[in-house]
């Protein structure tokens, strides 16, 4: 039987890639995602975990070293936070347009100046529009299980494309929780051996990565947007195989909480969802019909799911944990894309975003409160008096 | 750790040209310059090293000029890295295909990993990649195709473009007479002088052909990091007739612009030393981008010179040449 144990999310996290028999593993210190990859150095130095554990120089060489080992047919796994993640910016493309369906795991961090350890999605988020898969866990349980996810769908041959498994810094990163772990003969069934179609090798020579002419370009990149159309076929079977094999209950793309007679609701990405379940129970308690839509991915980004979910909500907000300055709504990341899903409504909900949680702060149940109170005299006045709110410099 | 058969390659050296193999791994079919003495040095390594042997290039003119519209002229497994991460690129894949070795996932001869970098991939924007992958103390050859530029974006001074060159980023002028003022990087001493696991470096020029063959023979014989330091002039960047490739390959050489030595056991080793070394005129005089130069600027390069052939005096002392030497024509 599969035991429980409370673990971090880091910790949850290299027990994940312990039983996915990651095979090359690249390092570089950076807090907080750092203690994934001190459990794993004790895993290769016990003799638990026959790896290649190799020690990069800075993100960009852990990105180049995954990159060849992948390319080679090797399961490889790194790993980042904060600006380590944007250091390794160059790699993002040329990784998922060689189709390396390595995994890189974040444990978010802000961005510098000034230096702080709190945890942001900004870095991950930037990443976004280099053809990666991309989601984010909410708890311990998820890192682990988006861990193995990760795998199985990046590595799916209808797919191969790299997957950026993220969880929050510390606030799931380093504060244990029960985390139900699976036998290997589980992630036996679950996860098929990796296998690169055209390997780097040196029975059959392969060219990677040659020069193209433009109308070559083109191609290519319909290609990889293909793919991506593909992905939620996979991401759906994957999460139902997951949650048959390991006894688990996810949707495969949007927890959906209290939603169906949701008047107004919160969207949200990550740890601070399990404040606002909490908040979203007191606002019950009080007579006000709230829920909460939780997107797993981002990319590839849940359009029809999120329409369907919302589209009877009077006033959606969305909590943001990542900056997008100068943007169409001045605020965050997810308010352009959740109104863009909304959009071809015949009648849509109405909008707004909530700065919060930046630079590492706690969203409190008061935020929350305040959020909800925003989000009902948009019902009521039904507009928008503004398309950005940043909490606790709100009047 | 425990002890594994890696079944690393060993080569026994090419005695004499008809003796070279006679299969090519780089093979026609690239858009390189007329008389590019990258791409005839890039065939040389590729026979030398042979069938089970994986190549990594970073981006530079054997990037460019070699794999243009989805063909390439490798007749062995290659792999484009950016010009900044070939040592790393190449670090994963010998991790990879150790680890998968002791897996049994794959049981042939441990492949020559070769990573075929320019200057700039070398020296410059590609250092701290090289660097680390000997640290590491990767199984893998690190060659260093110097062409004196970043030639394939236009001929712009690199850290091993000599002084008084003219580059499009050190055009001579009323300010600027003598064009590049600062002299190059000495990229063998970078690697030699602080890695601890690398096991041989060596220089070479293209003009030298049985030498640079076993060289790199001798360096993917090694169970470790080695690091090769290659001169392959460049017809349209150092502006002289293509025909004259090897020529400038020799009288490099000749004149002690570039000097041919192994380095390994902690000791060097100087072949092909001249009695007498040729002024560096000699040399100059058939190359455009030196031809802004005045006498003061000759001078000072051949004072330069004149430094390193002291260093090359110092350390040659007789021994037997390490490698074998091409037979002079009857």
């Amino acid at each position: 039987m599969a035991q429980e144990k409370m673990l971090t999310g880091c910790s949850a996290a290299a027990q994940a890639l312990k039983l996915a028999e990651v095979e090359v593993i690249c390092s570089y210190p950076i807090r907080p995602y750092t203690a994934i990859m001190m459990e794993l150095s004790k895993m290769v130095a016990n003799g638990e975990l026959d790896a290649e554990f190799v020690h990069g120089e800075g993100e960009h060489a852990q990105l180049s070293v995954v990159l060849g080992a992948s390319a080679c047919g090797a399961r490889a796994v790194t790993g980042s936070a904060g600006v380590g993640v944007t250091y390794a910016f160059e790699l993002y493309s040329p990784v998922a347009g060689g189709r390396y369906p390595l995994q890189m795991t974040i444990a978010d961090r802000t961005l510098d100046p000034p230096g702080d350890f709190g945890s942001e999605h900004t870095d991950a988020m930037s990443t976004r529009d280099q053809g990666w898969i991309l989601g984010w866990a909410s708890t311990p349980q998820e890192v682990f299980d988006n861990t193995l996810m990760g795998y199985r769908i990046g590595e799916d041959p209808r797919i191969m494309l790299p997957q950026m498994t993220c969880q929050d810094g510390y606030f799931i990163s380093h504060i244990p929780d029960k985390v139900k772990l699976a036998d290997l003969k589980q992630v036996k069934e679950f996860l098929p051996p990796y296998s690169a179609p055209h390997p780097i090798s040196t029975t059959c020579p392969v060219s990677h990565g040659p020069q193209i002419r433009p109308d070559q370009g083109a191609p290519m990149d319909a290609q990889r947007a293909a793919t991506f159309l593909d992905l939620p076929k996979v991401i759906k079977e994957a999460t139902e195989d997951y949650n048959r094999i390991f006894g688990r209950n996810y949707d495969p793309f949007l927890e959906k909480y209290k939603l169906e007679d949701a008047e107004i609701a919160f969207f949200i990405q990550g740890a601070h969802s399990n404040t606002c379940r909490t908040a979203v129970d007191t606002l019950r308690k009080q007579g006000l019909k709230a829920g909460m839509a939780r997107p797993r991915w981002v990319r590839p980004w849940p359009t029809r799911e999120i329409a369907e979910a919302l589209g009877h909500v009077k006033a959606v907000g969305s909590i943001e944990t990542s900056t997008s300055y100068g943007g169409a709504m001045r605020g965050g990341n997810l308010i352009h894309e959740l109104r863009a899903s909304l959009y071809d409504l015949d009648e849509r909900p109405l909008t707004t975003s909530f700065m919060a949680g930046l630079g590492g702060e706690t969203i409190w149940p008061e935020d929350f409160e305040f959020m909800a109170k925003v989000l009902s005299q948009m019902v009521r006045e039904k507009r928008a008096q503004k398309y950005v709110y940043w909490i606790g410099f709100e009047e | 750790m425990k002890a594994f058969d890696y079944k690393f390659q060993h080569f026994e050296p090419v005695k004499s040209f008809k003796g070279a193999p006679r299969e090519e791994m780089y093979v026609p079919g690239h858009r390189t310059c007329a008389g590019c003495g990258p791409a005839l040095n890039y065939r040389l390594v590729a026979k030398a090293a042979g069938r089970d042997t994986i190549f990594i290039g970073p981006t530079g003119c054997m990037y460019v000029a070699n794999s243009s519209y989805l063909c390439t002229p490798y007749a062995v497994s290659w792999i484009h890295a950016q010009i900044t991460n070939g040592g790393a690129v190449a670090s994963g894949i010998e991790a990879a295909y150790k680890v998968l070795a002791r897996k049994g996932k794959y049981n042939g001869p441990f492949p020559n990993i070769i990573v075929m970098a320019g200057d700039g991939g070398t020296a410059d924007i590609g250092l701290q990649a090289a660097s680390a992958m000997m640290y590491r103390g990767h199984k893998v050859l690190f060659i260093c195709y110097d062409n004196e530029s970043y030639a394939n974006t236009g001929i712009q001074t690199s850290p091993t473009t000599p002084y008084g060159a003219n580059t499009t980023f050190t055009p001579p002028g009323k300010e600027i007479p003598e064009g590049k003022t600062l002299f190059p990087k000495d990229v063998p001493q970078l690697f030699i002088g602080g890695h601890p696991l690398l096991k041989y470096a060596a220089t070479t020029s293209v003009a030298y052909p049985l030498d640079l063959m076993n060289k790199v023979r001798k360096a993917l014989s090694y169970e470790g990091p080695t690091f090769l330091h290659m001169l392959t002039p460049c017809p349209k960047g150092w502006q002289f007739d293509e025909k004259l490739t090897m020529e400038m390959g020799k009288l490099a050489v000749e004149t002690g612009m570039w000097s041919l030595y192994e380095w390994e056991n902690n000791e060097y080793k100087y072949t092909h030393v001249p009695k007498k070394y040729k002024p560096v005129g000699e040399y100059m005089k058939h190359q455009g981008r030196f031809k802004h130069l005045k006498e003061e600027h000759i001078a000072k390069m051949q004072a330069f010179v004149d430094e390193k052939i002291q260093k090359v005096k110092a350390a040659a002392k007789p021994v037997e040449a390490p490698v074998p030497t091409p037979k002079k024509k009857a």
